[in-house]
């Protein structure tokens, strides 16, 4: 149980994947501008991160391991990454048309959301058992959808703050994740 | 429909062609790959235990397979020896034993009498400034010069080496990794060399 | 647009990161050194350059529907390809850059190039794109790299080149300094576009 929580504090807090693993950051710039779809990218980021590990850890044990395809890993990951992504939105949206109306903008730019596969590829490399990767995933998603939301909120107040013009957008954006990463600094040696 | 047969065809064509270049890559850079991950990982403690050698004992590694693990698999081991004009003077190979807190991995260099050229170890996850004090020269240096007859064990259970003060389990665990490591070494000697 | 203006875009006009604001993962993660940067650049540019040639060729011949999916596969395989070779003959710093080959796959510069350039224009032209924003973005990585090792230790592709009682501000080299050393690099290219307007009128 400690193990978990651990695991929990380090990938929500320490570890955080976007503020200090550097993982996707290119729809994080460009989606926090807006709280309501932050909070849609976040969701849509936890499904996806979620199901996507959990997918890859099969394949890479039942299939990649045992054929010495280890190699493949790349290629197979982005793969099912992209087949899954494409599932879910026709799934969502035969089945479930409020979700789709909530996530279904969001999944097709997910395929390309580094975080999805810096976390199933790190799943690996950790070593983690099938129950553990999913919870490691589950719990980095989190963060990174705390993170996310956390930033969002800055930057709507930062639109009605006067800000020298050269710095508008992106900089200030950047500069403003940076203090954010600075905050969370503060969380190191928490766990090891 | 014909879109359709296009589509697959197409995307089958790609990734066949695709697979078959990758695993032309594989087999072309495997030998070099487990070549330059020993070299990083291993050589350091192969320069740590073996002395007055003039080969690349990482080149002219031996892989012997010794039984089979859990799932039937051949266990394969690497055997790195020490060469002087040509003959060998001294193998060194990794070795383990479980420790206080899980393994702990070292890497035994013995000459072609049995006796030990010196003990390194590669990994652990002993507590630090306890257990992992096993890694100082103070602990491993001890082993220099010992062969199987000598009483290779913790001076508490009546052999001859001093335990790291405080981490009697992980001293142990090193003795023993390094006891079994000699006692493999008649075998291991046998296969190398012929 | 001839051949040359092609290359020569990717080197200032469009200069990835810093104009065209993509693939900002590997440019924050792997640029604690000049040395890392310039690595993980020439590793990009040969994935991008590779995937460019191919898509070029098979601009035809792939079905609109699935041409995402055929991209993925020809730039994955480079990847692999890359991260092969970098295994055995650049062992440190594929170690260095770690999960970050791997996640060449989804740098948004190179499916972009892909789907943007390589898949509407002839081989010539998608050669010469590809080799300048591969530089450009070599470049890039190797400057922020550069400014943040300098800054942050105090060296300069592994040595030591500031004066003696420099105290090394150590921030620079973990992640909030990533993301405030982009950041102000942006402002910088927007007050240099800003002052070439402003003089051309």
């Amino acid at each position: 149980m400690s193990e978990y929580l651990l695991l929990l504090v380090s990938a929500v807090f320490v570890n955080n994947i976007i503020l200090a693993r550097y993982l996707g950051n290119c729809p994080f710039l460009g989606v926090s501008n807006r709280l309501d779809t932050a909070v849609g990218m976040s969701m849509a980021v936890v499904f996806v991160i979620t199901l996507a590990s959990a997918a890859t850890w099969i394949v890479q044990t039942y299939v990649l391991t045992p054929f010495d395809l280890e190699y493949l890993q790349t290629i197979a990951f982005i793969l099912i990454i992209a087949t899954l992504v494409q599932l879910v939105e026709m799934f969502l949206q035969k089945s479930i048309p409020t979700l789709y109306r909530a996530l279904g903008i969001f999944l097709p730019l997910i395929t390309t959301n580094c975080a999805v596969l810096g976390v199933a590829v790190l799943a690996i490399q950790n070593e983690y058992g099938f129950v553990k990767t999913i919870f490691f995933a589950f719990v980095s998603s989190v963060g990174y959808g705390l993170a996310l939301i956390l930033l969002t909120g800055i930057r709507e107040r930062l639109n009605v703050a006067p800000i020298p013009v050269h710095l508008k957008g992106t900089s200030i954006g950047l500069i403003t994740v940076g203090l954010l990463a600075l905050a969370f600094l503060g969380f190191a040696g928490m766990v090891h | 429909m014909r879109d359709l047969i296009k589509m697959v065809v197409v995307l089958t064509v790609i990734c066949a062609c695709s697979a078959l270049v990758l695993s032309f890559a594989n087999q072309a850079t495997r030998e070099q790959r487990e070549y330059q991950v020993l070299k990083y990982v291993k050589e350091p403690s192969i320069k740590a235990v073996l002395t007055g050698y003039d080969n690349d004992p990482i080149k002219d590694r031996v892989t012997l397979k010794m039984g089979t693990d859990k799932k039937g698999k051949p266990i394969r081991k690497n055997i790195f020896p020490a060469k002087k004009g040509g003959k060998v003077i001294a193998l060194a190979y990794g070795s383990a034993a479980t420790g206080y807190h899980g393994l702990i991995e070292v890497m035994v260099g013995i000459d072609i009498n049995g006796k030990i050229t010196g003990v390194s170890i590669m990994t652990h996850t002993e507590t630090p400034g306890l257990g992992a004090r096993v890694v100082e020269p103070a602990f491993t240096g001890q082993f220099k010069g010992l062969v199987l007859s000598d009483a290779l064990k913790v001076k508490k259970d009546g052999g001859k080496i001093d335990s790291v003060s405080g981490a009697t389990f992980s001293s142990r665990g090193v003795v023993t990794a390094v006891r079994q490591a000699l006692e493999s070494f008649s075998k291991i000697k046998k296969e190398v060399i012929s | 647009m001839s051949v040359a203006r092609e290359f020569t875009k990717g080197l200032w006009d469009e200069i990835p990161p810093f104009r065209l604001v993509l693939g900002l993962c590997p440019t924050l993660a792997v640029t604690t050194a000049a040395q890392n940067g310039m690595g993980m650049g020439l590793a990009t540019t040969f994935v991008l350059l590779g995937s460019n040639v191919l898509i070029s060729l098979l601009r035809n011949v792939i079905p609109k529907k699935v041409r995402i999916a055929a991209y993925i596969v020809v730039i994955a395989s480079f990847v692999v390809i890359v991260e092969l070779s970098m295994q055995a003959y650049f062992y440190p710093l594929y170690k260095v850059l770690g999960i970050f080959i791997p996640l060449i796959v989804v740098n948004c510069i190179i499916l972009g190039r892909a789907e943007a350039f390589a898949s509407k224009n002839k081989l010539l032209p998608s050669i010469a794109d590809g080799l300048g924003i591969g530089l450009g973005f070599t470049l890039s990585l190797t400057f922020l790299g550069a400014v943040r090792e300098l800054i942050g230790a105090g060296t300069l592709f592994g040595r030591y080149v500031m004066w003696e009682s420099f105290q090394p501000l150590s921030i620079m080299v973990k992640a909030p300094g990533a993301f405030v050393c982009l950041g102000l690099i942006l402002c910088l290219m927007n007050w240099i576009g800003a002052m070439q307007k402003r003089r051309q009128g």
